[in-house]
């Protein structure tokens, strides 16, 4: 067993937090509120450091890049809502961060999500052995049957329908393969949380 | 000016970005750095009257006596000690690190451990083969579970000079159908997402500035 | 009640302690079932094991405490794997609530390999804007951090004089538990064209299989699996294989639970339906 006070208050909390299993109780909501408290208060100090201290008081005032300012200017605009009244003023540094990054989503996501992938999509059969040139004509075929699920602007009769279908099959496939990762996922969690319970703190297992 | 200006502010910021990819040209490249460092403090700002609006929100629960109001007094105190704890022993170690590793590390992750109880309950619920559909979505389900854990290696055999066992079906799976579903999935998002941010930067899509006065 | 109907409805507390049994017994009583590896995770281990030492690796650690339990063996096996080749490492956050798990990691790997920091490692620490920074990094490491995250500036670091840009970069690792991972491959490796690997959740994992097929992420580890992989291809076993004992088990029960309920399922529809033609 452990005799760091440090790892005794983790697992008092951990096993607060999972009391919640059999119902919620005020040791969870202590523990819950308590979580809500300290990471805001560790989040404040962090974003305070990096954009306020890092990325405003050390280029301006010790590299001496003064037009950095303009990016203080526009995050005190922020703060305009905290008062109904101006409240129109925080839509500048919101409208320049939208847009901004609209501005450079439109060639990074055409290059990279769109023209890249249906490359990699499309294949030469003859220049495959069999078994890969029918694994990729499945990819291809689910590519295109799975967009055309995604298609609304036709009524969806003859070939559409057709290949909607077949869509749904990729879809459901691809779902499925989806929910047995999300159960792994969840489970590594519970294990994570069981290793530290039974490792760290009570030390049954090395 | 109150909906006008950020519009127009807007196109130019986004055209300006949008033309940058596309031109080598120095002075395009000086305003692309600099509005890159003005948003990384603009969002800054954001997250922290992000916080603020926390402590206005708890605040006014004590204030008005609200339900559990008594718990926010732990959060506004936890909050005020980690801010004290960073400013009076800094934040390489004391305090500051000693309940971020303590506790606010622990109970995140068990926080979110929590999901494999729900997950378990759930399926055991709720996910029933009513449907082909349905059908087709528990049984490659299944085989990914089967298939991406140790045990799985050890179902099957040699079939036809092939080792066909469950986890050799669950990497066909990932590697095939399931990546021909995904593909298709992100074409799709990337032709809405650039939809979407041509809308923006010419203000056809003015959602973000929120409601009109 | 009949018993199919009873297979339905089996109490939530009953499940609870089955799944804390199948997740601890395992722990306790190990199995050792064999543990093998992916072609993604080879790719990942690949990428690494072609470094050279004196390379300077960009490591970012992406996630935060509610998913270290996946993402801290990755972490922790891919920083060995790079301190043993003699790599130098520039590291990086995208979450502010992973600093702490950063410098914790990065503290402890770094002391079993006798590195330095700001000679062999450094912890530039967190930025806010995820695209801003990544995108920025691209122009100037300096100017996007000025100062580490212990406040020194980084024009004093000695690790930093030889990194610039990402022309310096020999590999971008990003370790994520969001789809940070795709955006390092989007604009990192779109537009700068770094090699990316990652270490994902697993509930992020599956979407990186198109990006693995296109050659944007050559390699990655998903999950807890991934790590457990990871950590045979290294040959340091950690928490990653510790845990894959139990992730069978667990696995196995919840099938089991599934197959229970959709038997009871079936059985009374059936029972309806001799109902129904009586």
């Amino acid at each position: 067993m452990s005799a760091d006070p440090g790892i005794w208050v983790a697992a008092i909390l951990t096993l607060a937090i999972f009391s919640f299993l059999y119902r919620e109780n005020p040791v969870f909501r202590f523990a819950e509120h308590l979580l809500v408290g300290v990471s805001a208060g560790y989040y404040l100090v962090q974003y305070f450091f990096s954009a306020v201290y890092r990325k405003l008081y050390v280029p301006v005032f010790d590299n001496h890049e003064y037009i950095l300012i303009m990016g203080g200017v526009l995050g005190a605009m922020m703060f305009a809502r905290l008062w109904r009244k101006y409240e129109w003023v925080s839509r500048y540094p919101i409208a320049f961060y939208v847009a901004a990054w609209a501005g450079y989503v439109i060639p990074s996501y055409v290059q990279v999500r769109i023209l890249q992938q249906a490359e990699s999509t499309m294949f030469n059969p003859m220049a495959l052995p069999p078994a890969e040139a029918i694994s990729n004509f499945i990819i291809f075929l689910g590519v295109v049957t799975t967009l055309s699920y995604f298609y609304f602007s036709a009524e969806r009769k003859g070939p559409l329908k057709i290949s909607s279908h077949v869509g749904v099959i990729f879809i459901m496939i691809g779902f499925g393969a989806t929910f047995g990762y999300n159960v792994m996922g969840r489970i590594s969690l519970l294990i994570g949380r069981f290793q530290f319970l039974l490792t760290d703190w009570l030390g049954i297992v090395q | 000016m109150k909906r006008q200006g950020p519009v127009v502010v807007a196109f130019i910021i986004g055209m300006l970005m949008l033309i940058q990819f596309f031109t080598p040209n120095p002075f395009f490249l000086r305003l692309y750095n600099l509005f890159l460092d003005w948003k990384q403090v603009v969002l800054g700002c954001t997250l922290i009257l992000g916080t603020w609006s926390l402590i206005r929100y708890h605040t006014r629960r004590i204030g008005r006596r609200q339900q559990n109001w008594q718990y926010s007094y732990v959060t506004l105190i936890g909050l005020a000690f980690m801010v004290l704890a960073a400013l009076i022993w800094k934040t390489e170690g004391g305090p500051y690190r000693w309940m971020f590793q303590n506790i606010q590390v622990p109970m995140q992750a068990t926080m979110f451990s929590l999901l494999a109880f729900y997950v378990a309950s759930a399926s055991y619920r709720a996910f029933r083969a009513r449907t082909f559909a349905a059908t087709l979505l528990l049984i490659a389900g299944a085989l990914v579970m089967l298939g991406r854990v140790p045990v799985g290696a050890l179902i099957g055999g040699n079939i036809g000079g092939h080792e066909v066992t469950v986890s050799t079906i669950a990497d066909w799976i990932l590697n095939v159908p399931n990546l021909a579903a995904k593909r298709g999935i992100m074409i799709g998002v990337g032709l809405g997402m650039t939809a979407t941010a041509i809308k923006i930067i010419l203000g056809i899509e003015t959602t973000y500035l929120g409601k009109s006065d | 009640m009949a018993f199919y109907d009873r297979m339905m409805q089996i109490d939530r507390r009953i499940i609870y302690l089955c799944m804390t049994l199948a997740v601890a017994i395992p722990l306790i009583v190990p199995i050792g079932m064999p543990v093998q590896v992916s072609d993604e995770a080879r790719g990942f281990y690949d990428h690494i094991e072609d470094l050279e030492a004196g390379d300077i690796v960009l490591f970012s650690f992406d996630y935060e405490g509610d998913v270290m339990a996946e993402l801290n063996p990755m972490s922790i096996a891919a920083l060995r794997h790079l301190f043993r080749q003699g790599v130098r490492v520039v590291s990086v956050t995208m979450y502010a609530g992973g600093t702490g798990i950063a410098q914790d990691i990065l503290e402890e790997t770094a002391a079993e390999y006798g590195k330095e920091y700001g000679i062999d490692y450094v912890f530039l620490g967190y930025n806010p804007d995820w695209s801003g920074t990544i995108l920025r990094l691209g122009e100037s490491f300096k100017a996007t951090y000025p100062a580490d995250q212990f406040g020194k500036s980084t024009r004093e670091i000695p690790l930093m004089q030889d990194v610039e840009t990402y022309d310096d970069i020999a590999l971008l690792v990003s370790i994520a538990g969001s789809a940070l991972s795709e955006y390092w491959a989007i604009w990192a490796g779109g537009r700068y064209g770094v090699t990316v690997v990652s270490g994902n959740t697993a509930i992020q994992a599956i979407l990186i299989y198109p990006y693995y097929n296109a050659g944007q992420i050559p390699g990655f580890l998903g999950g807890l699996k991934g790590a457990a992989e990871y950590e045979r291809l290294v040959d340091i076993p950690g928490l990653g294989i510790k845990g894959m004992d139990a992730q069978s088990v667990a696995h196995l029960l919840m099938l089991s639970f599934i197959v229970i309920g959709n038997v009871g399922y079936f059985l009374s529809r059936r029972h309806e339906r001799k109902l129904k033609e009586e």
